[in-house]
């Protein structure tokens, strides 16, 4: 591990990768302000509100200066089977692999980020944001700083494929490195979208991804996102989600976070067009160490407009959660409705969650609820169970997947809520012992 | 058969702390195997903490005294020990754990107790036609099985399961902790057939009550009244219609006679 301050890391690998990066003199300019704005700004720390319980120490003993670089041959992983059958795009280290993608259906079109940036650098300006001062934004400036590959996936006006999208991020590689990736994924009027990400690895290097990622989505347009997190044990993970709707729009997130050492999501919904909806889902097991650290913002723009949105975590050994929930409710959404619910479990003296759900209302005529709640297991229902012959430690594991069953239960189809179950015991205490449940 | 009049349950002395304050004071009590025991008295008086700690409820402290079950130390054990050597809990107020299906709960406690017993666990199928004909006989609605154990279930709904899981279990102790409280007369005739169906000489029962009317329909060998964490008064069944009669203010002043 470097001495040096990320910062100067970052400018430095930045100094030896960008001329190398494709994208023409647009591009470079692009690049080069993005850094400069970062320099100046610098990386969110403790003092940002947003930012107080993410073990920023330990972010900084991440490789900042050690980019995986598309000249880098990489040895291509065999991958766990997918939860379910779809068409395959895949991320290597941040860079669109053809080999492990399959053809789209018809509809749908999967664009390689830096063969775009090769060949139309001025389309590809306008298509990825550019990211603004908010410090929840300073990581996605950095992916702008080296900004090379990722992919766009659009859907057509009016077309709902049959299959869903599987899109894989694996983190791959024998040395630390850090990656930074660009996703755009657009939704026309009234299109549908089944997409299911998961990010996984395949060593044990500690890998820094970064990701900054936008959805559009057209009036409409439906998209059901399922995030698997089963990152390798020495992983980072940073993420950065703007998600824009419009009209009649609607977007539920399924976020399963069981793998890595750390994971940073950063997501920011803005429902712009009227009675737009967004239904958001988390659940995560933070135990050995691991830290889980989700944000997420929703700003209400457009009248009747709705969020449901429900975080669960589990924290044991010396496991850290943390959740930052805000919603705004602008003053021109009027007849909104928002729920949010955090709930969250102790498993152990040393393990730690910090719940904030924040709501800010400008505007009558709205409809909110918020709560949040950090206990350890109910001991009437220990002892109930014990009573009825069950072992302590069964009965331990079968509340604590009892917590958890409640948002698996809430998985679109059958076959994703078996794959999660069977992926979200794998991450809990005592798993042997929960066989035969589901 | 020849297990009838085995002692199974010897409390000897037993005093209990719970929450700072001393609830059951110096109690004895022996059950025989075969009899069934009503243990009655006002609210406060202890009956719930007597339950409670024969089942192992964890914030009881037992300060002095104790209690053997089939010869065994049965403080020394943990909940689930007891529950496998077949001491059951009907609970006064059954939790409600969404979550862990009703059905799983049934199967995962069965076989725990079969394993225990040395029997081969029952497969899906065995399971499935035990419950059913249980259900019936409690006349439980089978959807109840899907759900998660006691979770929306109306307060007679729960009793019922209580009962259920005791009929399933087939307990050498039975210990009803105010099963009879919230239920309807057609609710109490289907709980009491319950109970008295596991009725026989090789179980015993302790049943808890604050009113007489259950042991209309559960006649008790014995009756002991509770007033102050203490039996003040043991008798037969005439006791429990005694004290319906003249109430238990005339069994208070007694204690603080004596």
């Amino acid at each position: 591990m470097s001495a040096a301050a990320p910062l100067e890391r970052i400018a430095a690998a930045h100094a030896e990768v960008a001329p190398r990066l494709a994208g023409g003199a647009a591009w470079v300019r692009r690049r080069a302000r993005a850094l400069e704005r970062l320099l100046a700004a610098g990386l969110p720390d403790r003092r940002d509100e947003n930012w107080k319980y993410l073990d920023h120490a330990r972010l900084a003993s991440y490789p900042f200066e050690s980019m995986a670089l598309a000249a880098t041959a990489v040895q291509i992983p065999a991958l766990p089977p997918l939860p379910l059958a779809g068409r395959r795009l895949t991320l290597i280290n941040g860079r669109f692999e053809p080999a492990l993608c399959d053809a789209p259906e018809p509809g749908v079109d999967l664009t390689d980020l830096a063969a775009l940036l090769a060949r139309a650098p001025e389309s590809a300006l306008a298509l990825l944001r550019e990211p603004d001062e908010d410090p929840d934004d300073r990581f996605a400036l950095l992916a702008d700083a080296f900004a090379g590959s990722g992919a766009l996936i659009r859907v057509q006006t009016g077309t709902a494929p049959a299959l869903p999208l599987c899109l894989t991020h694996v983190a791959a590689g024998e040395n630390p490195a850090a990656h930074h990736a660009r996703l755009v994924i657009e939704l026309g009027a009234g299109a549908q979208l089944l997409l299911v990400e998961r990010f996984v690895g395949a060593g044990a290097a500690a890998v820094l991804g970064n990701l900054a990622a936008e959805i559009r989505l057209g009036p409409k347009a439906s998209l059901t996102h399922l995030r698997l997190h089963e990152h390798s044990a020495a992983a980072a993970q940073i993420e950065t989600w703007t998600v824009r709707q419009e009209a009649g729009s609607r977007y539920e997130q399924h976020l399963l976070a069981t793998g890595g050492a750390l994971l940073r999501s950063n997501l920011r919904l803005a429902l712009e067009g009227e009675a737009a909806e967004c239904r958001l889902f988390g659940l995560f097991a933070a135990d050995a160490g691991r830290q889980v650290d989700l944000s997420t913002r929703v700003d209400h723009l457009g009248a009747a407009t709705r969020t449901e949105q429900e975080y669960r975590g589990v924290a044991a050994d010396r496991g850290r959660g943390s959740f930052n929930g805000r919603i705004v409710v602008h003053a021109s959404a009027r007849g909104a409705d928002a729920m949010q619910a955090s709930r969250n479990l102790l498993l152990s003296p040393l393990a730690a969650i910090d719940a904030r759900p924040q709501l800010e209302i400008d505007t009558e005529e709205v409809r909110c609820r918020h709560g949040a709640t950090v206990g350890s297991l109910d001991e009437h229902q220990l002892f109930y169970l014990r009573a009825r012959g069950v072992p302590e430690a069964a009965a331990r594991a079968l509340l604590t997947w009892a917590f958890c069953a409640g948002l698996i239960g809430r998985l679109p189809l059958p076959a994703l809520r078996a794959a999660a179950a069977e992926r979200f015991a794998g991450a809990l205490p005592d798993r042997a012992l929960l066989g035969g449940l589901h | 058969m020849s297990d009838a009049g085995r002692p199974i349950l010897e409390v000897r002395e037993l005093s209990v702390r719970a929450g700072g304050r001393l609830i059951l004071d110096r109690l004895s009590l022996a059950v025989r195997a075969g009899e069934v025991h009503a243990i009655m008295g006002p609210n406060g008086s202890g009956k719930s903490t007597l339950t409670g700690v024969l089942a192992g409820r964890p914030g009881l402290e037992v300060v002095g005294g104790s209690a053997s079950y089939l010869g065994r130390d049965l403080l020394a054990m943990a909940p689930e020990e007891r529950a496998r050597e077949g001491l059951f809990l009907a609970f006064q107020y059954p939790v409600e754990i969404p979550g862990v299906n009703n059905i799983y709960l049934l199967k995962a406690s069965l076989n725990a107790l079969r394993r225990h017993r040395g029997l081969p666990e029952l497969d899906a199928f065995e399971f499935l036609g035990l419950v059913r004909e249980k259900l019936a006989a409690m006349q439980m609605d089978e959807s109840l099985l899907n759900r998660g154990v006691n979770e929306g279930f109306s307060g007679g709904e729960k009793k019922r399961n209580e009962i259920l899981q005791m009929s399933l279990l087939e307990p050498v102790l039975a210990l009803l902790d105010e099963t009879d409280s919230g239920l309807d007369i057609d609710a109490l005739k289907v709980v009491a057939a319950g109970v008295n169906a596991l009725r026989g000489p090789e179980r015993a029962m302790v049943v808890v009550t604050h009113y007489q009317r259950l042991l209309d329909h559960v006649v008790p060998d014995r009756v002991h009244v509770l007033a102050e964490g203490r039996i003040v008064k043991s008798g037969g069944r005439e006791l429990a219609l005694e004290l319906e009669a003249r109430g238990y203010d005339w069994l208070r002043t007694g204690t603080a006679a004596a």
